[in-house]
């Protein structure tokens, strides 16, 4: 089960999907453009503590984090 | 009769008040706790260990290869340390209400993937604490 998790005030939000479901991902990708559209950035675990960031959807990510965008503070 | 009834509402009052504030603070007790869960499981085993022994952890610029300190917090806790510790404080947050796990993730994935967007909208700001220095 992949996983999209968007930092909001509760912590996080959390959206799992079946990646091999068509439906679920093309909701998932659909998601994934809406928050990047909103100004979110979006990250993937590379590895144990190593992550990059993603500007095009990808179905192969297990796990997809979304943060919004920066400010000075 | 009166003063019983008064005694009664004014309790319940109380009652009511007391739930309202005890919601409030397990609601946020818990955000806080989420935040802190998802920072947790997104560093690598050195800054989770770094972090847990105390309470903040290091990360390298992806650009310039420079060491910054993450301390918990939601603001003014970003330093750029050298070999005799912060030399000056970075400070950059997310947009929004968020809890320090989820401030201290964004700043170390920036940190680590686009250096440089962060330093572009940083404020520096001089560190009042004093932290230990890195091993030269």
């Amino acid at each position: 089960m992949a996983t999209q998790i968007v930092m909001d005030g509760t912590g996080d939000t959390r959206h799992y999907f079946d990646a091999n479901e068509q439906k679920a991902l093309a909701k998932a990708e659909e998601r994934f453009k809406q928050l990047i559209g909103d100004g979110f950035t979006a990250a993937k675990r590379t590895g144990a503590g190593q992550v990059s960031r993603i500007g095009s959807f990808d179905a192969t990510a297990e796990e997809t984090l979304f943060f919004p965008r920066l400010v000075g503070g | 009769m009166f003063w019983l009834d008064r005694n009664w509402v004014e309790a319940r009052a109380r009652q009511k008040i007391l739930r309202a504030l005890s919601e409030i603070f397990s609601r946020e007790a818990s955000s806080e706790a989420r935040g802190l869960r998802l920072l947790k499981s997104w560093l690598t085993s050195e800054q989770l260990a770094q972090f847990e022994a105390k309470r903040y952890f290091d990360v390298i610029g992806c650009y310039t290869g420079r060491h910054y300190r993450i301390h918990y917090g939601t603001a003014n806790n970003v330093h750029l340390l050298d070999t005799d510790g912060p030399i000056v404080g970075r400070c950059f947050v997310p947009v929004g209400h968020l809890v320090a796990g989820d401030v201290m993730l964004t700043q170390k994935i920036t940190l680590e993937t686009n250096e440089l967007a962060a330093l572009a909208v940083a404020q520096s700001f001089l560190p009042q604490q004093s932290f230990p220095a890195l091993p030269a």
